[in-house]
C-alpha cells in the first residue's frame, strides 16, 4: 500500500461546509442522482397514467425490465434477458433489440451506473444506510462482497432449471420499482425485507452483497467509460473516500495510482468520494484520456506488483 | 497435521460450506420460483399469451400490455398476487377482455411472450368459459341467457341449447360453451347475473379432458354431414421386443395352476 | 339455522326453490337447510313488475323486508320460472337512491321554477299542488290541468285518476304512456271488433302449429311467453315460427321462416297475404259472409305531427311540412292506384278514424296491385339477399297462413303498434285471419301482446286515456257519458264531452303555454318520448307546474318542479291485468320506506283540498260542442249538485271517492291475513280503499261483457288470477265463440258482439257514397288499407334507419332494472347494433364511440356489431333504457293519426365517428 511518492505533510480531513451554497456543493452528485431516479420513474409514471407524449408518441412506456421510448427504440433489463435465454427460451427480437442497446449504454457508462443512478433500490439502501450510520449499528456478521456473484451464478443455474428467470421472478428492485410505476400493493413488504437487512443487519448488504443485477453490471464495469479519475500527486490517503464507498473494495490507491482512474468494475460512479476528497484528488474522467495517456492493459491483475 | 494439509482442509471446508450456503439458498428460491408459478396457473393471461409455462418464463414484466390495454382489463400481479409476481393478468368478474381488434396489448408486447404471431382476436385463448349448471339461472329454466347475449362470439363461443322443460309447457334455454369458439374474455362472467356468477373462466387446462389418440371421436363436422378434416392417424403401438425370460403376462402364466 | 352462513343460506335456498319447480330431485340435507333459512319468512302471491306476460310470483316477507321471491309454480303463465328482470324483483325495492320525501324547487323559501329541489312536508307539498292546480284552473279552465299516469299503474290507481280528472277536474287531459304502446292496437279494436283486448289467450301457444311475429322480438320482450312458444315448438316438431322484423334478433334463433323487411313494408306484405288468399281460393266464405263486412277509409291523414312549423327546429321543418302536403312516392302510387308523384293534400288528418263499408269485389281490386314482384321489391330489407329468395318467403309465409290444416296465431307488439299507420296494420292483421276464419279460435288468432304489466288492466280496461270512460266507453259519446255519470252520481253534464290531449298532445300543449299543471305517475316520459328535446326545453322554460310521482329519481324527476316520493308495487295494495286479460291481485307485502306514499292516497289527499263549487261551476273549453251544453262551455252543475246531497262545499274526496258506499267497506278485513295497508294508515279514514274502488269499478265491467270477479275472490289461495269476463265464477278463454263465450249464444257460432262503431255508411275504395249507416251488430270488419311509405325517409345525409326498443335485461328506461347492481351490470350502456360494413365504411369498429344524429338531437353511443341483433345494411338499432345514451330525443314524433301512438321504429339519422 506504499508508493513512491512524497505524501502532503498535512492530512486533511472532509468538512461539511457550513453554507448552504457550500452543502449544495458537496452534495451535488446525490441530488443529481436522485433527480435521475425521480426523473426515471416519473417518465414511467407519467407515461402509463398521464398519457405523457411527445410527437403523439408515448414518452416512455413499460418500465425498467423492458420499455420503448418514444414508440420506437425498444430498451430491455441485459441481466433479465440473459436469464431467460438461460431458461431455455428465445425472447422476442424487441427485447433482444432493447437489450443489446441498453447494454452498450451502460458499458459506455460505466455498468453500475445504473446502480447508482437509475435503480430505484438505490434510494432504499441509501436511506438505510444513512439511517444505520446515524445509530450506530453493526454488522451482525461478515459476508464477501463476491457473494453476490454466487448469487448471480446461482440466479442462472436456476433459471436453467426452473425454466423461467429466477430472479426476476423474486427480485425486490422489480417488485419496488412496479409497485411505484403501476400502484400500491403488498411490494413492498419485499421491499421492507431489503430495507430493514440493510438498516440492521448488514452495512451495503443488498446492493454490496448479494443483489446479483449489481453483479451483472460490476461485470461490464471496467469497460465504463466515464471513471472516478484519481491523483495521486495531491491524495494525502486521509481515507474519507474509503469511508463513504458503499463498495471501498474499489478504492485500492495502488490500482488507482497505477491506473490514474478507479477501475473497478464494483464501482458505481456515485461520486460520493469525488464530492468530499478534502484535496479534489477525485474527479471524474474519460477512461478515453487516460488510455491516451497510460495504455495498460492489466486492470484484472491486481495481484502484479508495481513497477 | 501440517500446514498444507491444514490449508487443504481448510479450503475443503470452505468450499463444502459455501456450496452449503448456495445450495440452501438455492432450495429456498428454488421453492419460492415454484410456488410462484404454482399461484400462477390459475391466472388468465392477455390474448396471444403462450403456454403458461413458456409465457412465464418469457415474460419480461414491462407492462407495456397492461398500458396498452384501453379498458383497464389487466394488471400486473402483485406480491402475493394472483399471479406471479409483476406479470400481467385480469379478472373477468371486475373487468373482463372487450377483445380489440387491432389487439394493442398483443402488439405492446416486447418480449414474445403474447404471440406476435395473433392477428385475429378471435383465436385468442385466454381461458375457456365454464358454467355450473346447478346454478345457472337458464339451466334452471329462468329466461336469463345473458352470457350468450353478451358473448362477443354469441352463436359460436356460447350457443343456446333449447330443451323442453316436460314438467310445464314451457322449454330450457340451456346456454352451452364450445372450447373451439370460446376466447376466454370473460365478458360473460363478468355479466352473470347471480350472486357468484354462475359462469366462470378459467384456464382450459382446468377444464378439458383428453381422449386418447388411440380412439376418434366422430367430429362436429362429419357429424353434420360436411367433410371432415382427415384424421390423423393415431400412432401404432410399439411392440417392443419380447425378452424370453421377460415376456409380458409370464409372471402370472407360470404360477401353479388354481386348485 | 344459526349454523347456516348467508352464502349456504342463499345457496340451497335457491336450489330448493327451483328444484321444486323444475322437478329435480335434492338431497333431504338440502331440503331441511334451505327449510331452516326460511324460518320466520312469510310467502304470498304477488305478480311480476314488469313485462305484459304477467307472471306470477311468490313473495317472501320478514321483519318488514322482502327477502326473496320465486316465480309462483302455481301460476298457469310462468309455472315457477321467471325472466332475469322478474328474477330481481324483491330487489328494485331497495335502489340507494330511492326517494323518501318530497321534493320542491325553492329559492328563499318559496317556491321557485329557478330554485333548486329541497325537501319539504307532505302539508308543504300539497299546499304548492293546490296552489298550482287552482291556478292552472282560473288561467286555463280544467284543460289547464293533465295527467300522465302509466301502463304500469295499479288497476285502482288508474280508477282514481279517471274518476279525479275526468269527474272532479272535468279535464280529459288524461292519458297514460300506454299511449306510446298500444293506443293502435286499441284503435284497431275498436274499428275491427267493436270492443278492445284479445279474443285468445295465451293458451293457444300449446295449440297452434304455426305462430308468426310481426314486429316483436318476443325472445327478449316476452321472454317466458317465448320459453312456452320455444317448447311448442320442441315438442310438436311440425310447429312452424316466422319472425318478420326489420333486422334479425334473438327471436331469429329458433324462427324456421325469417322475413326482413324494409320500415313500413308490413302494410305491402300483409296486402300481399290478402290478395293471394283471395288468388288461391283460401277465403273461408261460409265464415266471413256469416260473420264479417269489409270497409275502408281515407288515405290522406296525415302523419300525426304538429300542423304548423312553429315550434320545429329549423332541421324539422321539411318533414314537417308533408303533414299538410304528401307526394307520392312510385310505391305508393301502385298501392294506392294514383300516379307517381302526386301531391296528396292531408284533408283528413283530424278525420283519420272515419270508415266505410265497401264490398268483397271493392276489396278484391283493391289487394290487386300488391303482386308477388311489387312486394317483394317494395319489402326487401336486407341489401344481400337475393330478390328470388325473399320472393320464395313471402310465398311461404302465405302457403303457411292458407294451410288448413295449421292452426295459425299472429304475434305482434311495438312493430306494428308504433307506426304511423299501426292501426292499418293491426287492422290487416285481423283481415288476414277474418279471411281465412282463422281468428277467436282455440290454436287460431291474431293477438296484439301488451309491452306493460297493466296497458291492458289498467290503461286500457279503466280508461285512462283521453278519449276513455271504464269498461270502453267513451267521453264523446252522450249515453257513456250518462251511463258513467250515473254510477259516479254526478249531475248530469258534469263530465266533458270533448276528447282531450293524448299524451304527445299534453307535452305540445306544455310546449305551447296550453297546460299550466301537470301531474306524472309511474312513467317517465321525458325520456320515453319521442322528439324530446322539445319537451324538456318546455318543462325547464315555460310557465308551468311539474309533478311527479317517482320511486327513483329520473330524467323526468329532473326537469319537474314537485317530486312526489311514491310507494312501488309490493309496498300498497293492488292489481294488474296482463295481455291474455287475465285480472291479479295482490296485498302489500311490506310498508313504503321513509314518507313515501302510495299514488291514490296522493289523489285522495289532494281531492280533499277541492271543493265542488271549485271545478262544478261553469267552465270554458274551447271546442265543446254538444247536446246539454253551451257552445265552448261545461255547464254550472251545482244546483243539480244539491238535488244529489252535495253542497258547494262538499270536497272532491267526499263526493267521489269516500262516499257513502265506499266508507263502508272497512279496513282492517279479513282478507287482508295480517298484511298491513300504507294508504289506509296514511289517510286515517278506516275505509279499505283499495277495495272500495275495485268493488266500485267492477260495477263498470259487470255491465259491458268484461266482468270482473269481487275483489276477494282473486285472494283466494286457489286462484293465480282470471281472465274476463268472468261469469258465475267462471272465466273466459275465448272470447265471441260459441262454447267459451258466455255471450255467444248457442247456434251463433261467432257473435262480434263489440258494440262501438258499428253503423256505417257505404262507399268504395275512394269515399262514401251513401252516407246512410248501416247496422253491423255481431259482425267484424275486414279493412282493406293500402302501403304508406314512412314521412320521414333515409336520404344522402341521414342514411341509415334507426329503430329504438327495448332489451330483456332493463325494464323501460332503467329506473327500476338499473338499480340492481346485478342488473345493470348484465347491460350496463345502450349500444348501436350496427353492421359490420356500415361500421366500417364510416371508420369505425366494434366499441368504438360514434355520434348518431338526426334532424332533431344528437348522442354519443358504443358501436356493436356483433351482439345479439345481426342488423341489415342501411339499419342500426338502439336500446332507450340508458339515460346516458338519449336516444329517444333522435326520434321522430310522426304518430298514427288515429291512435295518436308515436313511431319510434324508423327515423332517419347519420352516424359518425366521435
Amino acid at each position: 500500500m506504499t508508493s513512491g511518492h512524497d505524501r502532503p505533510r498535512v492530512v486533511r480531513h472532509f468538512v461539511l461546509p457550513g453554507t448552504l451554497r457550500g452543502k449544495l456543493h458537496a452534495w451535488r452528485f446525490v441530488i443529481a442522482r436522485r433527480s435521475v431516479q425521480i426523473a426515471t420513474l416519473l417518465l414511467f409514471f407519467g407515461t402509463l397514467h398521464w398519457g405523457w407524449k411527445i410527437a403523439g408518441r408515448p414518452l416512455l412506456a413499460g418500465n425498467l425490465s423492458a420499455s420503448e421510448l418514444l414508440g420506437a427504440i425498444p430498451l430491455a433489463d441485459p441481466f433479465a434477458v440473459l436469464q431467460i435465454l438461460a431458461s431455455g427460451h428465445r425472447p422476442g427480437r424487441e427485447v433482444l433489440t432493447g437489450a443489446a442497446i441498453v447494454l452498450a449504454v451502460y458499458l459506455l457508462l460505466g455498468g453500475r451506473v445504473f446502480c447508482a443512478w437509475v435503480c430505484p433500490m438505490n434510494i432504499v439502501t441509501d436511506t438505510a444506510t444513512t439511517l444505520r450510520e446515524k445509530v450506530g449499528v453493526r454488522d451482525l456478521f461478515h459476508l464477501s462482497p463476491k457473494a453476490r456473484y454466487w448469487v448471480l451464478a446461482l440466479a442462472l443455474a436456476l433459471s436453467a432449471s426452473t425454466g423461467v428467470a429466477a430472479f426476476e421472478w423474486i427480485s425486490p428492485i422489480g417488485i419496488l420499482h412496479r409497485e411505484l410505476v403501476f400502484g400500491l400493493g403488498l411490494g413492498f413488504i419485499a421491499v421492507l425485507g431489503v430495507f430493514l437487512f440493510d438498516l440492521l443487519v448488514l452495512r451495503h448488504g443488498w446492493c454490496g452483497h448479494l443483489c446479483p443485477l449489481g453483479a451483472f453490471w460490476s461485470l461490464g464495469g471496467p469497460a465504463g467509460q466515464i471513471r472516478v479519475a484519481f491523483d495521486d500527486a495531491s491524495c494525502t490517503r486521509c481515507g474519507d473516500c474509503v469511508k463513504v464507498c458503499p463498495e471501498p473494495a474499489v478504492l485500492n490507491f495502488t490500482a488507482a495510482a497505477r491506473n490514474g482512474m478507479v477501475l473497478a468494475g464494483e464501482c458505481t460512479n456515485c461520486g460520493r468520494c469525488v464530492a468530499i476528497c478534502p484535496e479534489s484528488s477525485l474527479s471524474f474522467g474519460l477512461r478515453a484520456r487516460r488510455v491516451a495517456a497510460a495504455p495498460i492493459a492489466h486492470e484484472f491483475t491486481q495481484t502484479r506488483e508495481p513497477r | 497435521m501440517n500446514d498444507s494439509s491444514r490449508t487443504r482442509r481448510d479450503f475443503l471446508v470452505k468450499g463444502a460450506q459455501m456450496a452449503g450456503a448456495a445450495a440452501s439458498v438455492g432450495f429456498i428460491w428454488h421453492a419460492l420460483v415454484k410456488s410462484e408459478a404454482r399461484a400462477s396457473a390459475g391466472a388468465l393471461r392477455p390474448p396471444g399469451a403462450l403456454a403458461e409455462r413458456d409465457f412465464a418464463a418469457q415474460c419480461i414484466k414491462c407492462g407495456q400490455c397492461v398500458r396498452a390495454c384501453p379498458y383497464g382489463t389487466l394488471s400486473l400481479a402483485s406480491v402475493a398476487g394472483p399471479a406471479a409476481t409483476g406479470t400481467p393478468h385480469f379478472e373477468p368478474r371486475t373487468v373482463p377482455c372487450y377483445m380489440c381488434p387491432d389487439l394493442p396489448c398483443t402488439r405492446a408486447c416486447p418480449s414474445g411472450a403474447l404471440d406476435p404471431a395473433l392477428d385475429d382476436v378471435n383465436r385468442a385463448r385466454m381461458g375457456l368459459a365454464v358454467i355450473d349448471e346447478e346454478h345457472c339461472l337458464s339451466w334452471q329454466g329462468l329466461r336469463c341467457e345473458v352470457c350468450y347475449r353478451v358473448c362477443p362470439l354469441r352463436g359460436k363461443a356460447i350457443v343456446i341449447n333449447t330443451e323442453s322443460r316436460k314438467t310445464s309447457r314451457h322449454a330450457v334455454f340451456e346456454p352451452m360453451v364450445d372450447s373451439e369458439h370460446c376466447t376466454g374474455c370473460g365478458l360473460c362472467e363478468k355479466s352473470c347475473p347471480t350472486e357468484l356468477a354462475a359462469i366462470r373462466v378459467l384456464r382450459p387446462e382446468f377444464v378439458q379432458g383428453r381422449i386418447g389418440a388411440h380412439y376418434r371421436m366422430q367430429d362436429k363436422a362429419s357429424r353434420s354431414g360436411q367433410a371432415a378434416d382427415a384424421p390423423a392417424a393415431a400412432p401404432s403401438p410399439r411392440i417392443a421386443a419380447p425378452k424370453p425370460q421377460a415376456a409380458p403376462g409370464v409372471d402370472y402364466l407360470n404360477q401353479a395352476a388354481p386348485p | 339455522m344459526t349454523s347456516l352462513t348467508r352464502r349456504a343460506f342463499m345457496k340451497s335456498g335457491i336450489a330448493a326453490a327451483t328444484a321444486a319447480t323444475v322437478g329435480i330431485t335434492v338431497s333431504q340435507e338440502a331440503l331441511a337447510q334451505a327449510k331452516a333459512a326460511e324460518a320466520g319468512w312469510s310467502w304470498d302471491k304477488g305478480v311480476c313488475r314488469f313485462c305484459g306476460t304477467g307472471c306470477g310470483i311468490q313473495i317472501a316477507t320478514k321483519g318488514g323486508q322482502i327477502v326473496a321471491v320465486k316465480g309462483d309454480p302455481d301460476a298457469p303463465v310462468n309455472r315457477g320460472l321467471n325472466c332475469i328482470k322478474g328474477y330481481f324483483n324483491g330487489r328494485i325495492l331497495y335502489g340507494q337512491d330511492r326517494l323518501t320525501r318530497p321534493l320542491m324547487r325553492m329559492k328563499d323559501g318559496a317556491f321557485d321554477k329557478r330554485g333548486d329541489f329541497v325537501p319539504v312536508s307532505w302539508d308543504r307539498a300539497m299546499d304548492e299542488m293546490e296552489r298550482q292546480a287552482k291556478r292552472a284552473l282560473a288561467q286555463k279552465g280544467p284543460t289547464g290541468i293533465a295527467m300522465i299516469p302509466s301502463g304500469q299503474s295499479l288497476i285502482q290507481e288508474g280508477y282514481t285518476a279517471s274518476k279525479l280528472m275526468k269527474a272532479g277536474f272535468r279535464s280529459n287531459n288524461i292519458d297514460p304512456n300506454a299511449r306510446l304502446c298500444m293506443a293502435s292496437a286499441v284503435a284497431a279494436f275498436y274499428q275491427t271488433f267493436g270492443v278492445d283486448e284479445p279474443a285468445n289467450n295465451y293458451d293457444d301457444i300449446e295449440l297452434a302449429d304455426a305462430m308468426i311475429l310481426w314486429g316483436a322480438n318476443m325472445a327478449e320482450a316476452h321472454p317466458v311467453l317465448w320459453s312456452r312458444i320455444t317448447d311448442r315448438r320442441l315438442t310438436a316438431r311440425t310447429t312452424k315460427i316466422v319472425n318478420i322484423t326489420t333486422f334479425a334478433n334473438l327471436s331469429s334463433d329458433i324462427a324456421d321462416l325469417e322475413i326482413v323487411m324494409k320500415p313500413n313494408a308490413d302494410l305491402a306484405i300483409q296486402n300481399y297475404v290478402a290478395r293471394e288468399i283471395i288468388a288461391r281460393n283460401a277465403v273461408n266464405r261460409e265464415f266471413v259472409d256469416r260473420h264479417c263486412v269489409f270497409a275502408t277509409g281515407p288515405a290522406d291523414i296525415g302523419y300525426g305531427m304538429r300542423p304548423t312549423d312553429k315550434f320545429a327546429f329549423p332541421a324539422e321543418k321539411d318533414v314537417q311540412g308533408q303533414e299538410l302536403v304528401h307526394v307520392l312516392d312510385k310505391h305508393e302510387a301502385v298501392g294506392q292506384r294514383k300516379e307517381p308523384g302526386t301531391r296528396v293534400e292531408q284533408k283528413n288528418r283530424t278525420s283519420a278514424g272515419k270508415h266505410w263499408l265497401i264490398s268483397f269485389d271493392d276489396f278484391k281490386k283493391a289487394v290487386e296491385p300488391y303482386t308477388l314482384d311489387f312486394v317483394a321489391e317494395l319489402a326487401k330489407g336486407d341489401p344481400d339477399e337475393p330478390l328470388d329468395k325473399f320472393k320464395a318467403k313471402l310465398v311461404e309465409l302465405v302457403d303457411i297462413y292458407v294451410d288448413p290444416k295449421r292452426n295459425v296465431m299472429s304475434f305482434w307488439t311495438m312493430g306494428f303498434n308504433q307506426h304511423i299507420r299501426g292501426v292499418w296494420v293491426n287492422e290487416q292483421c285481423y283481415a288476414t285471419h277474418l279471411l281465412l276464419g282463422k281468428h277467436a279460435r282455440p290454436g287460431n288468432g291474431a293477438f296484439s301482446l301488451t309491452g306493460q304489466p297493466s296497458a291492458c288492466g289498467t290503461a286500457r280496461e279503466v280508461g285512462t286515456f283521453s278519449h276513455r270512460l271504464p269498461a270502453d266507453m267513451l267521453v264523446d259519446n252522450a249515453a257513456h257519458r250518462k251511463t258513467t255519470e250515473e254510477m259516479w252520481k254526478l249531475p248530469p253534464n258534469t263530465l266533458n264531452p270533448k276528447i282531450g290531449s293524448d299524451i304527445m298532445a299534453i307535452l305540445r300543449d306544455l310546449e305551447d303555454g296550453g297546460v299550466k299543471f301537470l301531474w306524472i305517475q309511474t312513467t317517465n316520459p321525458f325520456q320515453s318520448t319521442p322528439n324530446a328535446n322539445h319537451w324538456l326545453k318546455a318543462a325547464r322554460e315555460m310557465d308551468s307546474f311539474i309533478v311527479v310521482a317517482e320511486a327513483y329519481p329520473t330524467v323526468t324527476a329532473k326537469v319537474a318542479d314537485l317530486i312526489l316520493p311514491a310507494a312501488m308495487i309490493f309496498e300498497k295494495w293492488g292489481g294488474y291485468g296482463n295481455a291474455e286479460r287475465r285480472t291479479q291481485l295482490w296485498r302489500q307485502q311490506v310498508d313504503p320506506p321513509g314518507e313515501a306514499r302510495s299514488d291514490v292516497w296522493m289523489m285522495l289527499e289532494f281531492a280533499k283540498r277541492f271543493r265542488l263549487k271549485d271545478v262544478w261551476g261553469e267552465k270554458a273549453v274551447a271546442g265543446v260542442k254538444a247536446d246539454g251544453y253551451p257552445d265552448g262551455k261545461l255547464p254550472d252543475v251545482l244546483a243539480e249538485a244539491q238535488k244529489l246531497g252535495y253542497t258547494p262545499e262538499t270536497t272532491l274526496y267526499e263526493a267521489l271517492f269516500a262516499t257513502a258506499d265506499n266508507r263502508k267497506v272497512a279496513w282492517p278485513d279479513p282478507v287482508a291475513k295480517g298484511h298491513g295497508n300504507s294508504t289506509v294508515k296514511a289517510l286515517k279514514e278506516g275505509w279499505f280503499v283499495e277495495k272500495a274502488l275495485f268493488e266500485e269499478y267492477r260495477r263498470f265491467t259487470v255491465a259491458k261483457q268484461h266482468d270482473l270477479a269481487a275483489f276477494d275472490v282473486y285472494y283466494r289461495d286457489d286462484v293465480r288470477g282470471l281472465r274476463w269476463p268472468v261469469v258465475d265464477g267462471k272465466e273466459t278463454k275465448w272470447r265471441f265463440v260459441e262454447g267459451h263465450d258466455p255471450f255467444v249464444k248457442k247456434g251463433e257460432g261467432f257473435n262480434f258482439y263489440g258494440p262501438l262503431l258499428k253503423a256505417l255508411p257505404t262507399g268504395n275504395l275512394d269515399d262514401v257514397t251513401d252516407p246512410k249507416p248501416t247496422s253491423l251488430a255481431g259482425k267484424a270488419k275486414i279493412f282493406f288499407r293500402p302501403y304508406a311509405a314512412p314521412v320521414e325517409q333515409t336520404d344522402a345525409n341521414f342514411d341509415l334507419w334507426l329503430c329504438t326498443g327495448r332489451i330483456l335485461e332493463h325494464w323501460h328506461t332503467g329506473s327500476m332494472t338499473r338499480r340492481v347492481p346485478e342488473l345493470h351490470r348484465t347491460a350496463p350502456t345502450a349500444v348501436m347494433y350496427m353492421h359490420a360494413d356500415d361500421a366500417a365504411k364510416r371508420g369505425l369498429k366494434r366499441n368504438d364511440v360514434a355520434w348518431i344524429e338526426s334532424r332533431r338531437g344528437k348522442v354519443k353511443v358504443v358501436v356493436e356489431t356483433k351482439g345479439r341483433n345481426r342488423m341489415p345494411k342501411g339499419s342500426v338499432f338502439v336500446a332507450f333504457f340508458d339515460e346516458a345514451v338519449f336516444i329517444n330525443k333522435l326520434v321522430i314524433d310522426a304518430s298514427d293519426p288515429i291512435s295518436r301512438e308515436p313511431d319510434y321504429k324508423k327515423s332517419a339519422v347519420k352516424v359518425y365517428k366521435a
